[in-house]
């Protein structure tokens, strides 16, 4: 600019001289710069349209008139800057303000430059200006944001990023960068610094906006999230602004903010806001915060609620002005001074009386006092209610608890006595006492401890007064009091030692009657004596067992049977009494009552005691129930029923004979009625035939067939007396009888018979083995098999009998052995010892001798076996009972 | 009425043969009569018969308390006999014992022959009943 000017002038003379002033005019009228000249006096002279314009002085005749004339004024600095030039002093290009007639401001770069003549005289002032509002105001704003991002950024976290269009060229500051968490010499181009966003609405928002305002120049505010370089995400606010020069976009600007941490901030506040809020209001106490001139600022819910007002009526009114204080203008005067004193730093504090939303007068315990900040200045003040009626309420309270005290303390059926320990003059005492003792009030004043208690346990109370006074209480224990009427009557009693404001000991004791108590534990001794006599005089062993069966009761019958004393049974268990057998089998009867809750009725069990004596008892385990029905044990009633078994065995064996007797008598019998008959018969039909015969001979011949039969009945009756006498003498006594010497007797007896038949005795009996045996029935069962077994012989050997003996369990067993025919015991074994069975071709046979030898031998309580071979021989066995 | 060809007596007491045998003479009823002492001659001698094809009594008089083989034993055997037509078979006993009464009951079940039961002693018109072809 200044160039051309230099031209200007330069070219000024030629101009001047070959020029006419015209075509000057008209050069300075088209100059491309906004170009004024002014003279001496400020007038306008010459002046270019583009000044004109620019000054917006199109519609005003500019030339000849004054700059002050133009401009309205000309500031003491311009005019200064004209004077210098004026003197030939340039000055540099200066910025002026100008506001157009539409008031817009707008800026100009002025150069005023001396106007020379051709001969070097100052004639005047050029003035050049240029508009550069446009200019300023860019710089201005960009000043702004400068300042904006270099001062602020640091603080907010705020970074700021440039786009130039031209060169497609993106720039990041430095909190941009740290934001993205990208490496300082990070170079973003726009796709990469799109692509930091979040995928979807992110991505899709920030790419839309940025296209728009490249588009369109809108400028935009966009909330989204970014996925940093590490791969965090943020949400950030982000701000775009297109910057146009000249009607052209040149680039964009913005801003990077980062709100996640100020969205965590911010919730945080509010938490510790509702926090506050939550003590504030929900104190039991009236809160409220005033300004220093008695203003509220707050005031909480428990006051709102208190008075009936909402927060609005209350904050920004006046302390005093409030709906709770009674209305006399002292008490406002007096709040005034109040608020005013706490304002100053003073704590204030009183008891003063306020309103409820009832108008009720409440007291509150009030307090005001001022808070201050970090600086010790006052800044506010907290005034705070306490209601005292809480506690007026808790004093009723306690007047109700006295009252009900009182109550108890007249109700009760336990006799209260106030006395005074030194002189035992009695204080006080209530109904109860009057009830039970038939003293009344009247006595009070008069009555002494020691007038109620039994005398002669002097001990007694020397004892408690010692009690008293180490552990300043005595009891409960037992103690006589005397009625009025001089009954007595006992009393559990206890006591403790209060001290009175005079220093007098008193003391409290209460007075339980117990006689109720002490007949009823009388009551239940006498039962419990009875049921103990019961169960001690029952004839059955009475027990009870806990859960592992050990004994927790046992009767006499009980100890008498396991011969130990109380105190050795209790505790122990059947291990302890019997073998292990049997206890055990105890033992596992008791479990399965206990855990099957079912008892075990009338079971016969046999006990072996230690000593091995064995008892049977009738048995009955029932379980034993607590209060909740849970099994604690079991009751075992026991009856001794060794004697009964035993007495039923001995009647079934008793049994057994009478009905192995009674066979034998119907057996007999028959054979009696079978053998008379048979004779009987025989003789009534020879007499039959005797009375019609004629035949002499034949007469004759019955006749001696009538002799034959009647010496057969004889024999019959003979034979049958002696198997009766057997029968009958059944309880003949047995004698010991050496057996030996008794084979050796009948061999005596039968020698000639032995020696006739050649018959050989071997008797291989021990000479010293006695039997018990009846000594006529061993002969004769010895001489019957004997003979037997001789007579039976087989013919064709000599006949060998061979006798022995051993002892077997009760018995002497003698063994008879023969080498005879032998019996075919298949046939006829069950009528071998029967009556009247012969079973040989023998004449000599007539079944009767086995059958008396069997007779004598059970009579002895013995018993019969034989064991036979046909054609080898026969050996029977006689089993001699040892017993009686 | 005709003959019986054959009669046999088992008894071991000598008077009741004699008084049966007596009676039948006397009455005239039978051709024949053989006598046994006890069961086992008289089931040896009939099985014997019976092997030779010879005829056997037709009328049996059978006593029960005999030494050897008594009646009831002699009877198991017979009734295993391969016999032609019917025997009649008379028990003649001084028993009175119930079992012996139960035994004839049994017996009487088990065979086609005729079995009676009869008490001593016999008489001459007990003889004229009970000796006949069954």
């Amino acid at each position: 600019m200044l160039n051309y000017t230099d031209i200007l002038v330069g070219n000024y003379d030629r101009m001047l001289r070959g020029t006419p002033t015209v075509t000057f005019d008209y050069l300075v009228k088209q100059l491309p710069t906004a170009t004024a000249f002014i003279n001496k006096k400020y007038e306008v002279v010459y002046v270019s349209d583009r000044w004109i314009n620019d000054f917006d002085f199109t519609r005003k005749e500019v030339i000849g008139r004054s700059l002050k004339d133009i401009f309205g004024k000309v500031t003491p600095e311009w005019e200064k800057v004209l004077k210098d030039c004026l003197k030939g002093i340039s000055h540099e290009v200066s910025l002026h303000q100008q506001t157009d007639e539409l008031g817009n401001q707008r800026w100009f770069e002025w150069t005023n430059t001396p106007w020379y003549d051709e001969k070097e005289n100052i004639i005047g002032v050029i003035l050049q200006t240029e508009d550069v509002t446009y200019r300023i105001r860019t710089e201005i704003q960009a000043k702004k944001l400068e300042n904006l991002f270099d001062t602020k950024s640091e603080i907010t976290n705020i970074g700021s990023w440039e786009y130039d269009v031209e060169r497609n060229h993106l720039t990041w500051c430095e909190i941009t960068k740290k934001l993205h968490e990208v490496v300082p010499t990070y170079e973003p181009n726009i796709d990469t610094a799109i692509n930091f966003y979040k995928e979807g609405y992110s991505r899709n928002a920030i790419a839309l906006a940025v296209d728009k305002a490249i588009q369109e120049g809108v400028p935009y505010e966009v909330n989204c999230q970014i996925i940093t370089a590490k791969g965090n995400e943020i949400t950030v606010i982000t701000t775009g602004k297109p910057i146009f020069k000249k009607g052209k976009l040149i680039g964009l600007i913005g801003t990077f903010r980062d709100i996640t941490p100020s969205l965590e901030h911010e919730k945080k506040a509010k938490r510790q806001e509702r926090h506050f809020k939550g003590i504030f209001n929900s104190s039991y106490q009236f809160t409220g915060i005033l300004d220093t001139q008695g203003t509220f600022l707050e005031v909480n819910e428990t006051a709102l609620t208190f008075s009936g007002l909402s927060e609005e009526e209350v904050v920004g009114k006046k302390f005093w002005d409030a709906y709770w204080w009674p209305i006399p203008d002292y008490v406002k005067d007096g709040l005034k001074q109040v608020v005013k004193t706490a304002a100053e730093g003073e704590f204030m504090r009183s008891e003063i009386v306020v309103l409820d939303k009832d108008n009720n007068p409440i007291p509150v315990d009030f307090s005001i006092k001022p808070i201050y900040d970090e600086d010790k200045k006052i800044i506010s003040l907290l005034a705070e209610g306490r209601m005292i009626k809480e506690m007026v309420a808790a004093r009723h309270k306690l007047k109700e608890s006295e009252q009900k005290f009182r109550a108890l303390y007249e109700l009760s059926p336990i006799s209260y006595i106030l006395s005074d320990f030194d002189t035992g003059e009695i204080l006080d005492f209530n109904t109860s006492f009057e009830q039970t003792t038939g003293y009344t009030r009247k006595s009070l004043g008069t009555l002494k401890v020691q007038d109620i208690l039994v005398t002669g346990s002097k001990t007694q109370l020397l004892r408690i007064k010692k009690e008293i006074e180490t552990n300043q209480a005595f009891g409960p224990e037992e103690q006589q009091y005397i009625k009025k009427d001089g009954t007595t009557f006992p009393v559990l009693v206890s006591g403790s030692l209060v001290g009175n404001k005079k220093g007098r000991k008193l003391l409290w004791s209460t007075a339980q009657d117990i006689s109720e108590s002490k007949q009823s534990e009388a009551r239940l001794r006498a039962e419990k004596k009875l049921l103990r006599t019961l169960i001690d005089n029952l004839p059955l062993n009475v027990f009870i067992k806990d859960l592992d069966s050990n004994k927790v009761l046992v009767n006499k019958a009980e100890l008498d049977y396991v011969g130990l004393k109380e105190e050795d049974v209790i505790g122990k268990n059947d291990y302890d009494f019997y073998d292990a057998e049997s206890a055990e089998i105890s033992r596992k009867e008791d479990m399965e009552v206990m855990q099957s809750m079912k008892p075990m009725l009338r079971k016969e069990t046999i006990s072996v005691k230690k000593d091995g004596s064995m008892t049977s008892f009738l048995t009955s385990k029932i379980p034993l129930m607590d209060e909740e029905k849970k099994v604690k044990g079991l009751i075992g009633i026991s009856l001794d029923i060794t004697d009964l078994k035993r007495k039923e065995e001995e009647l079934h064996d008793l049994i057994n004979v009478t009905s192995v007797q009674n066979k034998k008598l119907v057996n007999f019998a028959h054979i009696v009625s079978h053998n008379l008959r048979s004779h009987t018969a025989n003789f009534s039909m020879l007499l039959d035939f005797l009375v019609s015969e004629t035949d002499v001979e034949e007469k004759n011949r019955i006749i001696k067939m009538l002799m034959e039969a009647s010496d057969n009945l004889l024999e019959t009756l003979e034979n049958l007396n002696e198997v009766v006498a057997i029968s009958t003498n059944i309880n003949l006594d047995k004698k010991p009888v050496n057996l030996f010497e008794k084979i050796r007797a009948v061999e005596q007896n039968l020698a000639a018979y032995l020696k006739n038949n050649n018959a050989l005795i071997i008797n291989d009996v021990d000479e010293d083995l006695i039997i018990k045996a009846i000594p006529a029935y061993a002969e004769s069962i010895l001489m019957n098999f004997i003979t037997n077994a001789i007579k039976y012989r087989d013919p064709m050997r000599k006949p060998v009998v061979r006798l022995c003996a051993e002892k077997q369990d009760e018995y002497t067993v003698l063994s008879i052995k023969d080498n005879g025919l032998g019996i075919d015991l298949k046939e006829h074994g069950e009528k071998l010892f029967g009556m009247y069975k012969t079973f040989h071709k023998n004449p000599e046979a007539r079944g009767i001798g086995l059958y008396i030898t069997k007779n004598q031998i059970e009579a002895m309580n013995g018993k019969i076996t034989v064991d036979s071979t046909v054609g080898k021989g026969t050996t029977f066995k006689i089993f001699f009972n040892e017993q009686n | 009425m005709s003959k019986i060809k054959s009669v046999c007596i088992i008894d071991d007491d000598p008077i009741t043969v004699f008084g049966i045998k007596k009676m039948l003479s006397m009455l005239d009823l039978a051709e024949d009569i053989k006598t046994y002492v006890n069961g086992k001659e008289a089931i040896d001698d009939i099985s014997r018969m019976v092997e030779s094809g010879e005829t056997i009594p037709q009328v049996i008089f059978l006593d029960i308390n005999m030494p050897i083989m008594d009646g009831w034993q002699f009877l198991e055997k017979f009734l295993d006999l391969n016999v032609d037509g019917k025997v009649r078979i008379n028990i003649v006993t001084s028993s009175i014992d119930a079992y012996d009464k139960k035994q004839w009951e049994r017996f009487k079940g088990l065979t086609s022959h005729l079995i009676d039961f009869k008490n001593k002693p016999i008489r001459k018109h007990d003889i004229l009943e009970i000796t006949r072809v069954a």
